[in-house]
């Protein structure tokens, strides 16, 4: 990732500690219960397109929303030196916590505000996606902002620009390529986190959401293979179109927005040789349309007149109210931290249930098959990079496929892996591992092609005319070389995949529970059986803390060390 | 037309307060162009940045035209050693923008554009985007964009600084035969360089700073002949006088 690491330890062990707290304040099984009532509908192929309608619904609104958050709260963090203090470590807090853990709590939260109807599983949903996207975009924002020039800023301003012809010409555009690029990013997370959320609620929680996720694990808990499959080639399908028509020509179109100064980036030259499919030639055909629409149009001054006195009475009116909002936010903020931590002192209160003591060994499976997944897609993807450093032809076609994995979400492979592996080849155990290595390996594998596309060709033509051997310049060159990528791709990688595991330690599949001994298992069922408080938060404080410092204690040391040994000049 | 009273700056980097600018105490007049020259790091674009407005000075008063400077004067425009141009906008654009701030859009915005861009040699360029253009092109296009707001005052920071030998030679040439040109609305220029000879080829009147703090160690008037060469009686002189007065 290209954002650099805010460490500032005070903060993140505070906002572990609100998180945790204000999750305690569910119960599980009530709010699920309330809930329960509602008809559960068997879905057929002809729900599909309605299927796929409700996701993308679910996608679009989760993703506006978060581009609403980002740039409050990027904004903030980018102009405000003291906002940005307590915002980044929150961001990134918010990046390295595996979210899914927290969705029981959401829908409680929404189910206890909106009833048990659709509406609040609905917004849990929303919720949860959300929580997946913002932080990244927000991130985007942030960089978008604070790496626009210094001289740049003062010509805008010595010019005399203000207001909204500043955001027009300076602020927007300047935040237009960090923000498509992880837009991109944002919307694959959120694909992952929709689909799991259907899932979920599908499943342990027996909701009927409409949603491709919903479809496709009902279709496999009956055995409808037919309907499954077909749920999985709509969903491939729509991802892959968005992928084409949408994200791809975008992030062509956001090169424009760069400076001149800064070198090309990650793997960009593999991005643009893809086709751009219609939406540049479509936008600038909109633009010249709309153009001469309003040039002709009669209320044209008056109309810009009343946009920029509405821009500027909302300026003032944002800036009279934000004190009183702010105190507003510190007191709710505080009323909720309040009630939390009252709720896990409650819940903490002795007796502890007899399953507390199997917290650790839980905790060290789930950790145990994380990394069995992570030493497995580093066995097949270092071997391939190798062979596409040999085969520079093959890179582009890798790329494409290694781009094309990760943009499909793993979750969406869960049914299938459950339907194929349930009660067979290890069972459990291997559904598991099998989860956490579908989502990894395609991060992993991205990530070593960019860095061995940098490798400098110089180079190992020195070490050829030294007489190396092949092997030899693979050991001496090439691996070092791809260090800082790989730890890039690892670290998003490894946090990303404890979502997995909340997802796949824990199954109801043909009316039946299937479980291992795991942290994740035993998150969902402190929620959805037996609605035991105090294990919950224990659960889930272990597992925040070992990945939260996990991150502090080991991945930023590595990064820090490789990018400061292995990091190529120019 | 400005004057600068007891101006002194100072950032504090967390915690320590570093003085960059002590006491400076100067007078712009009209139709001059002044040449502000000094070693990097010594406080010239700081003091520039004072002068325009961008920046508050920590203490001290700044008066134009008599009246105490409150935020970005503009009256005032600036060119930049990175060009500082929106690489997102053509250029014809990039020269409207100062035009738009100030409410002027459409065909007359156009064509006070066009005018100023025909005037630095850009005419053809309007609605080439500013990666498309050399670093001389650029720097044209960020003169242009100053120009067009019709200044009183125009400030320049090391404008040639980023361009090649032979590039900034010739845009040296234009900037003096634009500022000598009476059609032109802006006569007064303050430009700051740490190239001597550029200094003493160019200004009527010369600033040398001094480092740590920035101060100014001497104000000299330089009164060869214009057009002036390297090879002038009294050049190598004046070139050689201010190199000691700045180590
Ligand atoms: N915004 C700022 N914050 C902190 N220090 C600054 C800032 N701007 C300039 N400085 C410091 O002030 C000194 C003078 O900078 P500058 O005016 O850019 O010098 P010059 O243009 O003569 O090379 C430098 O030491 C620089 O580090
Ligand atoms: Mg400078």
């Amino acid at each position: 990732m290209p954002v650099n690491r805010p460490s500032s330890r005070g903060w993140t062990v505070v906002l572990v500690a609100l998180l945790l707290a204000a999750a305690t304040l569910f119960q599980g099984p009530r709010a699920l219960q309330m809930a329960r009532a509602v008809v559960y509908s068997e879905p057929g192929f002809a729900d599909l397109p309605g299927a796929a309608a409700w996701s993308l619904m679910r996608m679009t609104v989760s993703y506006l929303a978060s581009l609403a958050f980002a740039w409050l709260v990027g904004y903030q963090a980018a102009t405000n030196p003291r906002a940005a203090r307590v915002l980044l470590p929150l961001l990134d807090v918010g990046q390295s916590v595996p979210v899914l853990g927290f969705f029981p709590a959401a829908i409680f939260l929404f189910v206890t505000l909106l009833g048990g109807g659709r509406i609040g599983f609905e917004l849990a949903a929303i919720f949860l996606i959300f929580t997946s996207q913002s932080w990244n975009l927000a991130f985007g924002v942030y960089e978008g902002l604070s790496t626009i020039p210094l001289e740049t800023r003062a010509a805008t301003e010595s010019l005399g620009l203000r207001g909204p012809l500043l955001w027009r010409t300076l602020y927007l555009p300047a935040c237009v390529p960090s923000l498509v690029y992880n837009s991109i990013l944002s919307w694959a997370n959120g694909w992952y986190f929709l689909i799991a959320s259907e899932i979920i609620v599908s499943g342990p929680v027996h909701y009927d959401l409409p949603g491709l996720g919903s479809v496709m694990s009902q279709a496999f808990a009956r055995g409808d293979l037919r309907l499954a499959i077909g749920a999985i080639l709509v969903l491939t399908t729509l991802v892959l179109a968005i992928e084409f028509v949408v994200w791809r020509p975008l992030r062509a179109w956001s090169m424009r927005f760069r400076y001149d100064t800064q070198g090309s980036g990650e793997g960009e030259e593999a991005m643009l040789r893809l086709p751009d499919l219609g939406l540049p030639a479509l936008m600038r055909a909109a633009r010249t349309a709309v153009r001469a629409l309003w040039a002709h149009a009669p209320a044209r001054r008056g109309a810009s007149r009343v946009a920029s006195a509405t821009a500027r009475s909302l300026a003032r009116g944002a800036r009279a109210l934000r004190w009183p909002l702010a105190a507003a936010s510190v007191v709710l903020l505080a009323a909720i931290s309040a009630m939390g931590v009252w709720a896990m002192v409650r819940a903490l209160r002795p007796p502890w249930p007899p399953e507390a003591a199997s917290v650790p060994l839980a905790l060290l499976l789930s950790f145990l098959r994380i990394n069995a997944a992570y030493v497995l897609a580093l066995l097949w993807t270092i071997p391939v990079t190798l062979w596409a450093y040999e085969h520079p032809r093959g890179t582009r076609a890798l790329t494409v496929v290694a781009q094309v994995g990760a943009s499909l979400p793993a979750t969406a492979f869960f049914p299938v892996l459950v339907a194929l592996l349930v009660d067979r080849y290890g069972g459990m155990e291997m559904i598991s591992i099998a989860l956490a290595l579908t989502g990894m390996q395609w991060y992993l594998l991205f990530n070593l092609l960019a860095g061995v596309q940098r490798v400098p060709n110089d180079l190992r033509e020195s070490l050829r005319s030294l007489g190396l051997s092949r092997p030899a310049i693979w050991r001496r060159l090439v691996l070092p070389a791809c260090m800082p990528s790989l730890v890039t791709g690892s670290v998003v990688a490894w946090g990303g995949t404890w979502n997995a595991l909340i997802l796949s330690e824990y199954v109801a599949y043909r009316d039946r529970v299937y479980e291992v001994v795991g942290v994740g298992a035993l998150i969902n069922r402190a929620t959805f059986k037996t609605g035991n408080r105090a294990l919950l938060f224990l659960s889930l404080a272990a597992l925040v803390i070992t990945v939260v410092a996990f991150n502090r204690l080991v991945w930023d040391r590595v990064y820090r060390h490789v990018n400061a040994r292995y990091r190529m000049e120019g | 037309m400005l004057e600068l009273r007891h101006v002194f700056k100072s950032f504090s980097d967390r915690g320590r307060v570093m003085p960059v600018l002590h006491d400076i105490q100067t007078t712009i007049e009209d139709g001059q162009l002044v040449c502000i020259v000094g070693p990097s790091g010594c406080g010239k674009s700081t003091l520039l940045r004072i002068m325009m407005g961008l920046a508050p000075p920590t203490s001290g008063e700044i008066l134009y035209h008599g009246s105490p400077l409150a935020g970005v004067n503009l009256r005032a425009a600036m060119v930049f050693q990175s060009f500082a141009l929106l690489p997102w906008l053509t250029v014809q654009s990039n020269v409207e923008l100062g035009l738009k701030a100030r409410g002027l859009t459409g065909a007359l915005a156009q064509q006070r554009a066009n005018f100023y861009l025909d005037k630095v040699g850009l005419d053809g360029y309007e609605e080439a985007y500013p990666s498309e253009l050399s670093g001389g092109m650029k720097q044209r296009a960020g003169i242009a964009r100053a120009l067009a707001v019709e200044p009183d005052l125009l400030f320049m920071d090391e404008p040639f600084a980023g361009l090649d030998a032979l590039t900034s030679a010739n845009l040296r040439e234009e900037v003096l035969t634009l500022w000598s040109d009476r059609a032109l609305p802006v006569h007064t220029v303050v430009m700051v360089t740490h190239i001597i000879e550029e200094a003493v080829l160019m200004a009527d009147r010369v600033l040398v700073m001094a480092q740590q703090p920035g101060r100014i160690a001497a104000d000299l008037d330089v009164s060869l002949e214009r057009p002036r060469n390297k090879r002038d009686p009294g050049f190598d002189a004046l070139v050689d006088s201010i190199f000691e007065k700045i180590v």
